[in-house]
């Protein structure tokens, strides 16, 4: 970090320094009327952004590019990712190189307003699920609760279980023109972006140390230890199981969720991974059912529970509602707390908070009139061209598909009436509020810094002290000049926000300069999915190996396809054979040249068996169980599919395929080696690794059937010792040529030979020996019974007098121990269908 | 009037079904117009766990799980309810409609009966202006409510055609407006969906309609089976009124409510989740027989 010193290179630090800020910050004109971060109403720099820049124009500028690409580095490798709704593929996560720096005054304020907002929000939903005073006392109409989708009117009278309705709650927001902090919105049903910011906060106070350090920038690590505590604290035990709901990969931000998993030490689980017993919350687990105490939910309420809430929903847990009723579950938010994010109740809230909790509001949100009031929707109505109409409950307005909001400047005479009458007919689906335009912050654009609009999302969390709020926070920056509402995707991106500390920030934490993650050892047991997911990653790896391997063969033996007496012809047509029954060609592809045919099954996308396609899936099976994975194997796995599925340039040649194949044979060589010498020796290296053993005894018990059988030629046994790469050994044990009777004890007794099905059973056999067993008499389950049957009769044959028919039982026993794992540690005869079945006359 | 009911669910299923965990709504409620005698649900296999609670909207729920496997699941309610409704009012009495759109946003009550529930999209009923539009040739500026509302009720039984295969239990209301035919379950939710448009809270109602016509009438659609029908708010006076589109009549002596809710997705009359692969087949049937008869 010498760099970051004055004068430690040569170039002059000291002078050149005035200079470049001088340089960064000409030009830089914000929009007029609106406020700015970087520039008071003065037009003088604020002190704390002087302070940093002062601090940034010290950094050399060859430096500066360097620990940039450091960070664009870091967040590649972190797999930072986002995705975008309707999107299959995530997208790496843009991130501003500068940080939102706020002063610590402007923080008290909003860190006060935030922390009131929690309060308010929570005696809010305590009156509106319990006694109902606000409403039946005339404080809040009926409509304006009730109007709302995540309103859960089945949730009334139920007591939160661990006494709070909200345990995180955020709030976006702003700086007005008149230089005032403004509430834009609120967010209780699960909010999103905590977790980026933290990662966010990794890669930027790693790239500028010295700088976060002499900012006295505070610490993220409290606030989430401190939310950690709230969490533990609603349970009933003492050392509660905390769950995290996520609704799944496919969640726009199913990276952070893994990441908070991984950070706070919760157990990562799906909808399908919980069941209700008895009232009570269940993890599915290789050890059988474990009590779930907390869940912090990253799904929406009306997706919970498809037995009492959205019949239609895959992501839920049956009876989950029935659990929060009886109280045998914390679930955080308690379901029916979305209701806060309406815009209908922003009206409210001077009011509201005057009568809940007896304060002045600190913070304002933006001034909102809810059009389902006579005296509101005339001054709605009245001051139209002033206003922004919105929907007073949902995303988008009312009555359109995803319009957002209206401008009443930009209707025409024509639509204005039509409004009019819309306000008149329907008003409570909709608000009046004013114009908010957005302050802008300092972005680094081509070595200049540029004034771009953002939203600042605050958040708080319930402590066993009270609420906490998260000192910085999740920032959006617009690339539009103007915007008002601003969420990940198209022209956003996210920037790390610094608060600027008056002293050095908690002494504790000092020495290590970054924010330091906490160390958190695998926890508890492994949920049935995730071994599941493991055990076929295994397989799909060991799959995709051995389709490589074939085509290997397939196109060395190509070659010299006419050699006199070699039987070369008659291999290839086996191996081509092989690669159709294995779904990687299709059927008319045996009468095809065979580099052509290496070419679909390597790189061809329509086959499902094409090693391209099984590489896909070991991706998909690897991204969801990610958190349990090292960054380096997620990345291997990536870089596997990445080699196969690039097109052959030249489909035909056979070098070229060869050259593919082994390229990707070496990745999957590396993914082996990282496997065992870095997966934790738990539970779930023995499901991928028992994928993998199983996936091999098959595919050698096949090869063997079809290159190694009674009347086999040498060259057919030569292939053979190709396909399960054991022509050293041979070679090493053997001076004659290929003999049947030792190729195939190599092949499948030979528990020397780690190529060989018995060695491969012996291993699955050890792996079972060490799972945890369900049975309390101490009988054998299904899945170790097989394994020792199968292991004792593999130790007691012979190769020599193997037919085909036995090595084919051999295979289907094989494929019996597969389904016997399935069926004991995963889930079982799938997952639930809910459904509506009936229909009325 | 004291009814006997029987309605039984049979599903076959094409291969095992290890467990199944169900929400019933079988069981008539009692209100101001009815009241259930005597009730049973009837289950084989036999339910590891069966109880009953009332939802939100005070309709009798019973979570059912069954952990036995089986290919065949029967589901029989029977119960005896006794219906003794006040007379419909006259229409012409009921307040204006403007004046029930001004009214409903103003009460001051989340209890389910709240007229706050019944105003806003629901899951199964989404607002749809060409529907709204249509309604409101019914609806001049003044007429009393119910004279309204049994006006637009009269339309869509006259202009919507009865038709049993034309929908199914997911068919959205601009489909079943665009089509002009249904069952009674689309009748409802486009009726819903109208009033709702125009500012007015409106419900569903489940239940069941008697089977032998009175001498002298004609037979009633939707006999022999459940049925569905729509409950107007007319005010803190008048309160819930229920009409039958289906039948183009007021809900009367011949109806027995089950469950009410905002759409058919709040009174579903079995929901479940089930473990198992594979298609079933349904059977419903549904015998209402007045006592001594």
């Amino acid at each position: 970090m010498a760099g970051e010193r004055p004068g430690a290179r040569a170039g002059g630090g000291r002078s050149a320094s005035p200079r470049r800020l001088e340089e960064w910050s000409a030009g830089y004109a914000p929009l007029p009327g609106v406020a700015d971060e970087f520039v008071a109403p003065d037009g003088a720099v604020r002190p704390h952004w002087r302070k940093f820049m002062a601090g940034l124009a010290r950094i050399e500028p060859d430096e500066m590019a360097q620990r940039f690409a450091a960070a664009d580095r870091r967040i590649r490798e972190m797999g930072i990712s986002y995705r975008v709704h309707g999107e299959t593929n995530e997208r790496s996560w843009p991130l501003e190189r500068l940080p939102l720096v706020i002063s610590s005054d402007d923080w008290r304020d909003i860190s006060a307003g935030i922390e009131q907002r929690a309060r308010l929000n929570e005696a809010l939903l305590a009156d509106v699920y319990g006694p109902g005073r606000l409403v039946s006392e005339g404080a809040l109409p009926a409509a304006a609760v009730a109007g709302s989708p995540d309103y859960l009117a089945s949730m009334g009278g139920v007591k939160p279980p661990g006494g709070r309705y909200l345990r995180f709650f955020a709030a976006d927001v702003g700086r007005g023109p008149d230089g005032r902090w403004w509430v834009l919105g609120d967010r209780a049903q699960a909010p999103s972006g905590a977790g980026y910011a933290l990662e966010n906060r990794l890669v930027v106070s790693g790239a500028l140390p010295q700088l976060y350090r002499d900012m006295n920038a505070e610490r993220l690590a409290p606030f989430f230890r401190d939310f950690r505590a709230g969490l533990t604290q609603a349970a009933e035990r003492s050392s509660p199981r905390i769950c995290l709901l996520t609704p799944g990969p496919y969640s726009q931000t199913y990276f952070e969720q893994a990441y908070l998993a991984r950070y706070l030490g919760f157990l990562l689980v799906e909808g399908d991974d919980l069941v209700v017993r008895e009232g009570k919350v269940f993890v599915r687990t290789i050890a059988g059912l474990k009590r779930a105490d907390v869940i912090w939910r990253r799904v929406d309420a009306d997706w919970c529970d498809p037995l009492e809430l959205n019949a239609a929903s895959r992501i839920g847990v049956p009876g989950l509602m029935e659990a929060v009723r009886t109280g045998a579950v914390a679930i955080a938010n308690m379901p029916g707390a979305g209701l806060l994010e309406s815009r209908a109740l922003l009206g409210f809230a001077p009011a509201l908070c005057q009568r809940l909790l007896g304060e002045r509001l600190l913070l304002p949100n933006t001034a909102t009139w809810w059009c389902g009031q006579p005296d509101e929707r005339r001054h709605v109505i009245d001051r139209l061209d002033d206003m922004v109409i919105a929907g007073a409950f949902g995303e988008t307005l009312p009555g359109s598909r995803d319009r957002r909001s209206i401008l009443g400047s930009d209707l025409d005479p024509q639509q204005r009436a039509a409004m009019v009458k819309t306000l008149e007919m329907r008003g409570m689906d909709y608000v009046g509020q004013e114009v908010v335009r957005l302050s802008t912050m300092p972005v680094w654009r081509n070595g200049k810094l540029e004034p771009r609009p953002f939203v600042l999302r605050v958040y708080a969390a319930a402590t066993p002290d009270g609420w906490r709020v998260m000192p910085g926070g999740f920032c959006r920056v617009s690339d539009a000049a103007d915007a008002r509402a601003i969420s990940m995707g198209g022209g956003v991106s996210s920037a790390d926000v610094w608060i600027a500390g008056d002293r050095p920030a908690d002494m504790s934490t000092l020495l290590p300069a970054r924010e330091s993650v906490r160390v958190v050892r695998l926890l508890g047991n492994l949920p049935s999915r995730a071994a599941d997911n493991l055990f076929w990653l295994g397989r799909y790896l060991e799959r995709a190996e051995a389709t490589c391997r074939i085509v290997r063969c397939l196109c060395a033996r190509a070659v010299d396809l006419d050699a006199p007496g070699s039987g070369a012809r008659a291999a290839v047509e086996k191996l081509q054979r092989l690669l159709v029954a294995w779904g990687a060609a299709p059927a008319e592809a045996t009468d095809a040249q065979p580099g052509e045919i290496a070419a679909v099954a390597l790189a061809g996308t329509e086959h499902y068996g094409s090693a391209a396609s099984i590489s896909s899936m070991a991706r998909r099976s690897a991204s969801v169980i990610r958190e349990r994975l090292s960054q380096d194997v997620g990345r291997l796995v990536s870089a596997l599919e990445e080699t196969l599925s690039r097109p052959i340039a030249n489909p035909g040649s056979e070098l070229e395929a060869i050259e593919r194949a082994e390229a990707a044979l070496r990745t999957i060589a590396a993914l082996s080696g990282l496997v065992n010498e870095n997966v934790n020796r738990v539970a779930g290296w023995s499901f991928l690794d028992m994928g993998r053993r199983v996936e091999r005894a098959l595919n050698t018990c096949r090869f063997a059937r079809t290159f190694g059988d009674r009347d086999a030629t040498t060259e057919n046994l030569d292939v053979l010792l190709d396909l399960i790469d054991s022509q050293i050994t041979y070679r090493s044990r053997y001076v004659v040529g290929a003999a049947l009777a030792a190729v195939r004890d190599m092949a499948l007794l030979d528990p020397y030979n780690p190529r060989s099905v018995g060695f491969q059973v012996a291993r699955i056999d050890e792996h079972l020996a060490s799972l945890p067993a369900l049975r309390p008499d101490g009988m054998l389950e299904p899945p170790r019974r097989l394994s020792i049957d199968l292991n004792a009769a593999l130790s007691t044959q012979d190769a020599e007098n193997l037919d085909q028919s036995q090595i084919l039982a051999l295979e289907q026993r094989v494929g019996g121990l597969a389904d016997a794992i399935s069926a004991r540690y995963f889930l079982q005869g799938g997952a639930g269908r809910a459904e509506k079945p009936t229909g009325f006359a | 009037m004291i009814y006997e009911i029987r309605h039984i669910t049979t599903y076959k299923y094409d291969s095992p079904v290890a467990a199944a965990a169900c929400s019933l709504r079988l069981l008539p409620r009692s209100d101001d117009g009815q009241q259930t005698l005597d009730s049973g649900l009837e289950i084989t296999p036999r339910p590891a766990d069966a109880c009953e609670r009332r939802d939100f909207f005070g309709n009798r729920v019973t979570a059912v799980r069954i952990d036995t496997p089986h290919r065949e699941l029967r589901i029989a309610a029977l119960s005896r309810v006794s219906v003794r409704r006040p007379s419909t009012p006259a229409p012409g009495l009921t307040p204006a409609w403007e004046a029930i759109r001004a009214a409903a946003p103003a009460v001051r009550s989340l209890e389910s009966t709240s007229p706050a529930h019944f105003l806003f999209p629901s899951r199964q009923v989404a607002l749809h202006a060409p529907a709204t539009e249509w309604a409101a040739a019914s609806f001049a500026h003044g007429r009393p409510i119910l004279e309204a509302a049994s006006d637009l009720m009269a339309r869509i039984n006259g202009d919507f055609r009865y038709q049993k295969e034309a929908t199914e239990v997911s068919t959205t209301v601009p489909e079943a407006f665009a089509a002009r035919k249904g069952v009674c379950q689309d009748f409802a939710h486009v009726m819903i969906s109208a009033l709702r448009g125009l500012g007015l809270p409106a419900a569903y109602v489940s239940g069941y309609i008697r089977t032998q016509p009175p001498p002298g009438k004609a037979r009633l659609v939707g006999a022999d089976a459940s049925h569905a029908w729509v409950s107007v708010w007319c005010g803190p006076e008048f309160g819930w009124l229920g009409l039958d589109p289906t039948n183009n009549q007021h809900v009367g002596d011949d109806h027995i409510v089950v469950a009410s809710g905002r759409d058919y997705a709040d009174v579903s009359p079995i929901d479940g989740v089930f473990v198992g692969s594979g298609a079933h087949q349904l059977n419903v049937s549904v015998d209402v027989r007045p006592e001594g008869e």
